[in-house]
């Protein structure tokens, strides 16, 4: 079924996270598609992280259902996460640990058999052949997020999930980790991720979510976006440069005011 | 499309690998652990004819265990959690239980290793030796001990999510039971002493040093067992309930 190109290989419907009394998502609704890069956007504190932290079985939802792959995250755990490569926005790993261990610590938990030969490729395809007995703290942080990626589609998952991929990258190094990225929607893999960056997002994704205050405010492909916000005053009032950008109809939608 | 879960065996063996191998890198920290509790035993040898070799085997053992339990086991789950180190083990298809687990099997390791070099220490220096039987009963009742420690180290990051007090209040506790163990025993007050003879910190000497000399044991030692065996299911258990896999709280 999720073979299929175009079918849905992650659906999460109804979905509502609370911290206490604080309601971080609110009956979010959406799926992402195999061979499809979606884009969860939205401000600081609008409920990205918490919306993918549930997805990714990090934290227990209030209500609502999330499937991956057909299994539920919280009934069948283990197959909807084998069928998933996560990237966390805050990823380490045992600094004690070098690059190659740390790789196939990985392979072991996700089951994959690691020949020296196949873990050599592995450190070609990520340009650390030479740092392979480096230590994940040694390591710069365009290499650390090569590192975190391979690690996240070692198993060759249905779904990859990153959350703010490219933050703190420069320039070379994040555009090779889009291409790395295109690489995996080109297989036919499902790409959700959560960026800050709206340039990146526009060029990048293929559909994408706008969540503020926990709610979903619209989702669409960028083009579509621009094209049915492009007459609203507040994107109007947000552009800039004359012509309708994506980051426009987000600042439009979520207002100017910088979120703590 | 089938969906292979990976062998739970395969992904145990696999982080108790890595967990291991980041055990050997900390050697400085094995080496911590090792080092109070044999310089007690090297340091006290004068105290054998007077005490018997078993009570400083025992006070040794002790810290050592108190050691393993705050400056190994609470310290590094702290430091991993706040770097988010479980947040991506969770994130795997294996059961979350294994990731505790592996880490306390690395410690069981160093309750071994530690007990060990005790003794062999013991005997080279202090020319302390024991029945084959108070070897293996000493062995038994300090991975009993050590359950007890973790419990307590489980039970502070269990309590305090911030790293770095995590760091600070074991090392304070891990003074305090060093100074118990010094000075408690030489002290004439009956109620401080009946306070650390059923302390943590007592249960476990008394234990010990029952075990060392099986003829010795006796109702005290038994109900010392059985206070261990409480103290070390209330910590897990408060430590377990109240553990948050993230520093953020998750």
């Amino acid at each position: 079924m999720i073979d299929q190109p175009g079918s849905s290989i992650l659906q999460v419907e109804n979905l509502n996270v609370a911290y206490g009394i604080f309601r971080a998502v609110s009956d979010v609704t959406f799926n992402v598609k195999s061979g499809e890069i979606f884009g969860l956007l939205g401000p600081n504190g609008a409920g990205k992280t918490s919306t993918l932290s549930a997805v990714e079985g990090l934290l227990k939802p209030l209500s609502g259902e999330i499937s991956v792959a057909g299994f539920n995250i919280n009934k069948q755990p283990l197959h909807a996460k084998a069928n998933m490569g996560v990237q966390l926005q805050a990823t380490s790993f045992q600094p004690e640990l070098t690059i190659t261990e740390i790789i196939k610590l990985f392979a072991g938990i996700y089951g994959v058999n690691l020949t020296s030969d196949k873990l050599n490729k592995i450190l070609q395809d990520i340009k650390l052949e030479e740092s392979a007995s480096k230590k994940f703290g040694q390591l710069s942080g365009g290499q650390q997020q090569r590192v975190s990626l391979i690690i996240s589609t070692i198993h060759d998952p249905v779904l990859v999930m990153l959350d703010e991929p490219t933050s703190g990258l420069d320039p070379q190094s994040r555009r090779q980790l889009w291409e790395r990225i295109e690489a995996i929607r080109g297989k036919g893999h499902g790409v959700l991720l959560t960026t800050h960056s709206m340039e990146e997002a526009e060029s990048v994704c293929d559909r994408i979510a706008i969540i503020d205050h926990g709610r979903i405010i619209a989702t669409n492909t960028p083009q579509a976006l621009i094209d049915l916000h492009r007459n609203d005053p507040n994107v109007i009032n947000a552009s800039r440069k004359g012509k309708i950008t994506l980051e426009d109809v987000f600042i439009g939608l979520t207002g100017k005011t910088v979120r703590a | 499309m089938e969906t292979k879960i990976p062998k739970p065996s395969d992904a145990f063996a696999s982080l108790m690998r890595s967990d291991f191998t980041t055990q050997w890198r900390n050697r400085r920290s094995v080496m911590m652990s090792l080092l109070v509790p044999l310089i007690i035993l090297i340091s006290w040898k004068g105290l054998i004819p007077k005490f018997g070799g078993a009570f400083v085997f025992s006070i040794s053992l002790t810290i050592g265990l108190v050691s393993i339990g705050m400056m190994g086991y609470a310290i590094s789950v702290a430091r991993d959690r706040d770097k988010g180190i479980f947040q991506r083990l969770r994130v795997t298809p294996m059961p979350t239980s294994f990731i505790m687990i592996s880490r306390l099997m690395v410690q069981l390791g160093m309750i071994a290793l530690l007990t060990l070099c005790v003794f062999i220490i013991g005997y080279q220096v202090d020319k302390i030796s024991l029945t084959p039987l108070g070897y293996i009963l000493t062995f038994i009742t300090a991975f009993l001990g050590g359950a007890l420690y973790l419990g307590f180290g489980q039970m502070l990051v269990g309590l305090i999510k911030n790293a770095e007090t995590v760091n600070s209040s074991t090392r304070l506790v891990y003074i305090a039971f060093i100074m118990l163990g010094m000075f408690g025993e030489l002290t004439d007050n009956i109620e401080f002493k009946n306070i650390i003879h059923w302390s943590p910190f007592g249960t476990v000497k008394t234990m010990l040093a029952a075990a060392m000399l099986p003829s010795t044991w006796n109702n005290d030692a038994t109900i010392a067992l059985l206070v261990t065996i409480a103290y070390a299911v209330i910590f897990s258990f408060l430590g377990i309930k109240w553990f948050k896999w993230s520093s953020a709280g998750a």
